[in-house]
């Protein structure tokens, strides 16, 4: 009734390896990016750019995470430090003079190298101990910022970036803002759903199963888990240059402090490791539920007129958040993607499937 | 029955969420986004009970030009985008002063507020250099630096050795992140100035291991000891000092060193310690004693009375109070209602404003938005803290200089 179909038949491989094998998938695609794409003229400013802004930059920044822990299954606890990387080395490129669109990709490529150079020491180790490598990472990079000024910037650390002009035009308001970090989001994305049916894809999917399996079917699982951590740290590095550029506008090191990083993981796994839609969701879940959490703990309690100490206010959302965390992932430990995978199953063929019993 | 009880009292709680919001007809807001629930905990309670107990206050006397005022308080727990958030929501909803009591957070809205013309109070966090008013036209760190902190530090000690300080060694122990790496380069300036020894002691996060640091400082042996640390971290340098012999007068902490940070050293134990502070600490304050028999002895403080009992408390006053009366100038200058420019106008006529003997005395003027950063050394006897010198603000010319340096890299 609602995807029109009886069942998913492939009748040819050409079939198969469609993105979208529902036609109702790519009309609900199609449907949500047009709604992105009028976003700022229809969701008022405040929730454009405090909370679809950061929503769409951070997904972009989980989709790269999700490549390198859901796809080819390596635990990277160093994210943030890789995405500080692009940004402070985007900002560094601007402020010398760099037009934005080389800057972003300098950005992009300086955290790609970084990050796989720290992948070939690393990925000799399998696992937890390459989880606490990656940790290690994000301390050094957490003690490079704050010890040297000539990469952190002067006072207290932080680092201002230059206007974001792309293709020659200053971007200075919040629709231009959000356009940018939505035209990024929609090509991780996009790339993200391509992965899903190259032979990247499928070798990395090989290498997460079990790396040694896939070294016997041919595949050179060093190699890919490199590339693995190099494409990440691009996808990582432009995403962080771009929060700095459009959201921030000044780069500190708490920015990208180990916190952050276990954020980001956070929301690749409340979302669903290797889901694309989970990980949209896993970011709203971890980064904007607190500050509506928080809203609404403090809108019933001034509709209550109860005079509820400032202290215990703000710890009832994150008690609230928190719990929630722990329902969703009890009700399904494959996260957020996979209850949404598992709503749309079970409407796949309704009301048909209702028939059989 | 039940149902329609329970329906009563849905409706009323929206009736007076409704009343609630057209009664109060435009009071004067201040968006107070605080860190209530991670890493400023050591201090934002008390801070932002303070603040709602100043505006309770001033409520029960009139408000402001007759006007109320509000004090909004919101969590953003930390996080550079939740301060954002709360910055966003609230100027839309007509805030136009804001405070956030978090570096990164401040640092995080500072750009915004400079951009939306909106006054960024940051007293005591933040981006020092922006007590430069000519480059941070609408950033308000009231208070000292922690620049001129350290040099008021490096003052009193030059006091204490008569002038000369050619044989003094001074030991500075920081935790080793920007916090407490800011006032190194003005105390290298200082002893090169003075002629006095500087030796660094940087502490790693989060601090509670500071055995090597304290047994460097016993071989070293400073006459003093300048601490840029925080909360718990007190506690662990005085047990490191009693184990390695070192007299604890030699302490001479940062402002955020309070009452809570005595108890767990012992009220014994830390006698002698010394603090830079620009607020009066202890309960002898007029400002608190009013806003004790007016409030709290009729039950009606905004929090437990135990909070009120601590120097941050006092802190808190004194940045609200600020704020406050920088809006009654602003009433008495331009009349009502008050806008960001005629607010700004009123905290830059500021003159000698000490809040009735609370705090330092501040005099903000557009080129100082730091309010001349006075602070002035305090020690604990075992019961009170004891002020060993006047307000100062010393080596203006040496902190300003590094300012001036600092803010000019804030442009391009």
């Amino acid at each position: 009734m609602f995807y029109r179909l009886s069942g998913v038949h492939h009748a040819n491989y050409v079939s198969d390896s469609r993105i979208f094998k529902v036609p109702a998938d790519r009309n609900l695609t199609a449907f949500i990016f047009l709604l992105g794409l009028a976003a700022p003229f229809i969701i008022p400013s405040l929730y454009l750019n405090s909370y679809m802004l950061p929503w769409l930059i951070w997904t972009a920044a989980a989709l790269g995470l999700n490549l390198v822990t859901g796809w080819a299954g390596q635990l990277h606890l160093g994210y943030a430090a890789v995405m500080a990387v692009g940004a402070y080395s985007a900002i560094h490129a601007a402020r010398f003079g760099v037009p934005w669109e080389f800057a972003l990709i300098i950005g992009g490529l300086t955290s790609s190298v970084i990050g796989s150079l720290f992948a070939f020491a690393a990925l000799r180790v399998k696992g937890l101990y390459l989880a606490l490598t990656t940790l290690a990472m994000q301390f050094v990079m957490d003690w490079v910022l704050t010890h040297s000024p000539m990469i952190s910037g002067g006072s207290h650390a932080s680092l201002q970036a230059p206007t974001l002009a792309l293709l020659g035009q200053e971007i200075t308001s919040d629709t231009g803002y959000y356009y940018v970090v939505f035209g990024w989001c929609v090509l991780v994305t996009i790339f993200m759903l391509n992965l899903k049916r190259t032979a990247l894809g499928r070798a990395l999917v090989a290498v997460r199963e079990k790396d040694f399996a896939a070294a016997i079917l041919g595949v050179n699982s060093f190699y890919y888990k490199i590339l693995a951590f190099a494409t990440s740290s691009f996808i990582a590095g432009v995403s962080g240059a771009l929060l700095v550029a459009t959201f921030y506008f000044l780069a500190a090191p708490e920015q990208f402090s180990v916190s952050v990083s276990i954020q980001v993981l956070a929301m690749v796994i409340v979302g669903g490791l290797g889901s694309i839609i989970g990980s949209y969701f896993g970011v709203a879940m971890i980064l904007l539920v607190p500050g509506l959490v928080n809203g609404l703990v403090v809108a019933m309690s001034n509709g209550l007129g109860t005079q509820v100490n400032v202290e215990t206010l703000a710890h009832i959302p994150n008690a609230v958040y928190g719990a929630l965390i722990v329902i969703i992932l009890l009700i399904e430990p494959l996260g957020l993607g996979k209850l949404y995978g598992n709503i749309r199953d079970y409407l796949m063929v309704w009301p048909f499937d209702q028939f059989k019993k | 029955m039940k149902k329609t009880t329970k329906a009563l009292a849905v409706f009323s709680m929206l009736g007076s969420w409704m009343a609630g919001t057209q009664a109060l007809a435009e009071p004067f807001k201040v968006g107070v986004c605080y860190d209530l629930s991670k890493a400023y905990t050591f201090a934002t309670p008390q801070v932002s009970q303070a603040a709602l107990d100043l505006a309770k206050l001033i409520n029960m006397q009139g408000g402001i030009g007759g006007e109320p005022v509000e004090v909004i308080v919101r969590d953003h727990g930390n996080e550079p985008q939740r301060g954002i958030e709360c910055y966003s929501k609230l100027s839309r909803e007509g805030v136009f002063v804001f405070d956030t009591l978090s570096t990164p957070v401040s640092l995080a809205v500072l750009p915004r507020a400079m951009e939306d013309e909106n006054i960024l109070m940051q007293s005591l966090v933040g981006r020092g250099d922006a007590v430069d008013g000519t480059v941070f036209d609408w950033v308000y760190p009231i208070g000292p630096t922690y620049w001129g902190q350290a040099a008021n530090d490096v003052a009193y000690i030059k006091q204490l050795h008569d002038g000369d300080m050619s044989d003094v060694k001074v030991g500075f122990v920081y935790f080793d992140y920007p916090f407490g790496q800011e006032p190194i380069e003005i105390l290298k300036t200082l002893a090169e100035k003075e002629g006095f020894e500087l030796q660094l002691y940087p502490v790693p996060l989060p601090g509670s291991d500071q055995a090597s640091v304290w047994s460097k400082v016993r071989r070293e042996n400073p006459d003093h000891v300048i601490v840029w640390m925080l909360g718990g971290a007190h506690v662990v340098a005085s047990k490191e000092m009693k184990r390695n012999g070192i007299p604890m007068e030699k302490y001479i902490s940062v402002n955020w060193l309070n009452e809570v940070d005595i108890a767990n050293i012992g009220n014994e134990a830390a006698i002698g310690i010394k603090r830079g502070t620009n607020v009066v600490g202890g309960q002898d304050v007029a400002l608190r004693q009013e806003i004790m028999t007016e409030l709290y002895d009729k039950g009606q403080g905004s929090g437990p009375l135990e909070k009120t009992q601590d120097v941050f408390y006092n802190t808190g006053l004194a940045m609200y109070s600020i704020v406050f009366e920088a809006a009654r100038k602003a009433v008495e200058n331009e009349g009502l209602p008050i806008t960001a420019k005629s607010y700004k106008a009123g905290l830059e006529s500021l003159e000698g404003y000490d809040a009735n003997g609370l705090m330092a005395p501040v005099t903000v003027t557009a080129k100082d938005h730091g309010g001349g950063g006075k602070t002035r050394i305090e020690m604990w006897d075992g019961k009170a803290w004891v002020p060993q010198t006047d307000w100062i603000s010393e080596y203006t010319d040496v902190v300003w200089e590094v300012v001036k340096k600092s803010s000019s890299t804030y442009q391009q």
